[in-house]
């Protein structure tokens, strides 16, 4: 009997489970539109050379609505599990999952209103730096998005993608620590130095938060075999 | 049928005791709503007292010969061990009550069948080491089919809860077929109903006491088996489904408890882990020696009071 034969017996019976699964990967795929608005927020003033950042706050705007949307989908799915959708185990896994998942959202948000609200700009020689941290960090969230895919399909594979997301981590922590030593071996303000500062620690969070959800989601699926 | 009000009260108590045995796990972990566990239980019960009831009942009426007045003397004081060890906190078992009692009567009738005594108490030892036995390759085969499977989580989850489900109803048949013995095998002895009465009369009885009274012993009780995974769970309350099973069809009563206990033990082995404490342990070998002492003791104390006379001064 294969495994949609046993899905289809037992879906009549469980819709919770059914619709809990629905969301989350309704969570992933608005998880990837925040990111692609991220992305152009970030290009959007990187890119522009006179540091305009014509679309940056339309694009703020869009980030900040595809969050609220996944906000709105988190709730729901915390909805379903406090009325009792799948067993007690799976319930606290997966709420727990979602809200480290959530972590990283908040992440491209607070990197875009630091931007926006102490008006930092990221200098030209620092840009090349910059753009190498946001590729491969939002590498490493695809990458956490198809291991999420695999562990809800349960297929095989887990463990490699787990391996590639750390390694882009420690990557990822080698060029945060090059960038603030630019910074501060550079002759821009004591203050504004602080204020990059900050913003590039926030931005080595994106891989952190990655590496620490597809640690968990490991873990998840190490559980689960009996 | 005043008479039978005794049982009833036993059966009523067995019920609100170990209905947690087969469906705690589900209920104190919210798998499951209590009124669904209760009413599932229920129709369980009583078909599987119907069913499967008669082997039991035979045993127990064949220990010894029983008068009616002696029938209700050893049903209530059964049940009197039951109510008195339960508040002390001690470990009981039901069907070790009712086989104490019925053994003090036998004293007193001066006629006790020793091969049949034999028989229960080898069956005793034999739950908690059956369970133990029926669950490591119970465990290994039923992994096995589950991995092969391959569900994702959803399905996986879908599927422990159906599996709990279903084994906590098979156990609910297991736990009426074996223990309706208990409840009204000395009537028949007594000749006062005949098997199939006793059968309906017994499982309705366990039935009333888990509608009415299991639910703070089945959110509380099954606790103690939340810690385990949803899978080991769910094979612990069908390895315990089986050996009462196996042992209804041997046609002795034993108890639901320790067949979990031992079940959790074989789980423990599976996995490499101390499951059980020593203390658990430690009730176990109390509750065999020290349940049917008591009950046959207060059995003696019954009818020595009940077959006191007034005799007036001449």
């Amino acid at each position: 009997m294969n495994e949609n034969k046993v899905a289809a017996m037992f879906d009549f019976l469980f819709k919770k489970e059914h619709r809990v699964e629905t969301l989350i990967f309704e969570y992933m795929d608005t998880l990837k539109l925040i990111q692609e608005s991220f992305l152009d927020a970030i290009n959007a003033c990187l890119e522009d050379e006179d540091h305009k950042c014509e679309d940056f706050e339309f694009l703020i705007t869009q980030t900040h609505k595809h969050e609220s949307r996944a906000d709105d989908i988190r709730d729901e799915i915390n909805n379903l599990m406090y009325s009792k959708a799948l067993i007690p185990d799976s319930r606290g896994d997966i709420m727990r999952l979602i809200e480290s998942i959530d972590m990283i959202p908040h992440f491209f948000e607070r990197i875009l209103f630091i931007m926006q609200t102490q008006r930092v700009s990221i200098p030209d020689f620092l840009v090349l730096d910059v753009k190498d941290l946001i590729r491969i960090s939002l590498e490493s969230c695809d990458l956490l998005s198809k291991q999420m895919a695999l562990h809800l399909k349960q297929k095989l594979g887990i463990r490699s993608l787990l391996s590639i997301i750390d390694t882009n981590e420690s990557h990822c922590d080698h060029i945060e620590r090059r960038i603030i030593t630019k910074i501060f071996d550079s002759d821009l303000d004591p203050f504004v130095k602080l204020q990059l500062k900050e913003l590039i620690i926030t931005m080595g969070g994106i891989s952190d938060q990655a590496d620490r959800v597809s640690k968990q989601i490991n873990i998840i699926s190490m559980k689960r075999r009996v | 049928m005043l008479s039978l009000l005794g049982g009833v009260f036993l059966g009523w108590s067995l019920g609100s005791n170990d209905a947690s045995n087969v469906f705690g796990t589900a209920v104190s972990s919210r798998m499951l709503k209590f009124w669904v566990a209760a009413v599932l239980a229920s129709i369980f019960v009583v078909t599987g007292a119907i069913v499967s009831g008669q082997a039991g009942i035979e045993t127990l009426k064949g220990l010894t010969s029983i008068r009616l007045d002696q029938a209700v003397i050893s049903s209530v004081a059964a049940a009197v061990t039951v109510t008195i060890m339960t508040l002390l906190g001690l470990p009981v078992s039901t069907s070790q009550a009712v086989v104490g009692a019925i053994m003090g009567i036998g004293i007193l009738n001066n006629q006790i069948n020793l091969g049949g005594l034999g028989k229960i108490v080898a069956c005793w030892v034999g739950t908690p080491v059956g369970a133990v036995i029926v669950s490591i390759p119970l465990y290994y085969m039923v992994a096995a089919i589950y991995n092969k499977l391959n569900l994702n989580l959803f399905r996986s989850d879908s599927l422990l809860r159906f599996g709990l489900i279903a084994a906590g109803s098979y156990g609910a048949y297991a736990l009426g077929a074996n223990n309706v013995a208990n409840v009204t095998a000395v009537f028949v002895g007594a000749g006062l109903i005949t098997i199939f009465f006793a059968t309906l009369i017994g499982g309705a009885s366990i039935a009333l006491g888990i509608l009415t009274f299991s639910r703070p012993v089945m959110e509380t009780v099954g606790k103690k088996l939340v810690n385990l995974d949803p899978f080991s769970a769910f094979v612990v309350i069908l390895a315990e489904a089986i050996t009462v099973h196996i042992y209804t069809i041997i046609g002795v009563p034993v108890s639901t408890s320790q067949a979990v206990v031992g079940a959790v033990i074989g789980i423990g082995i599976v996995k490499g882990v101390n499951t059980v404490s020593k203390k658990t342990l430690k009730n176990i070998l109390m509750a065999w020696f020290l349940t049917p002492i008591v009950s046959c003791f207060l059995a003696l104390v019954i009818d020595f009071a009940y077959n006191l006379h007034y005799i007036p001064p001449q």
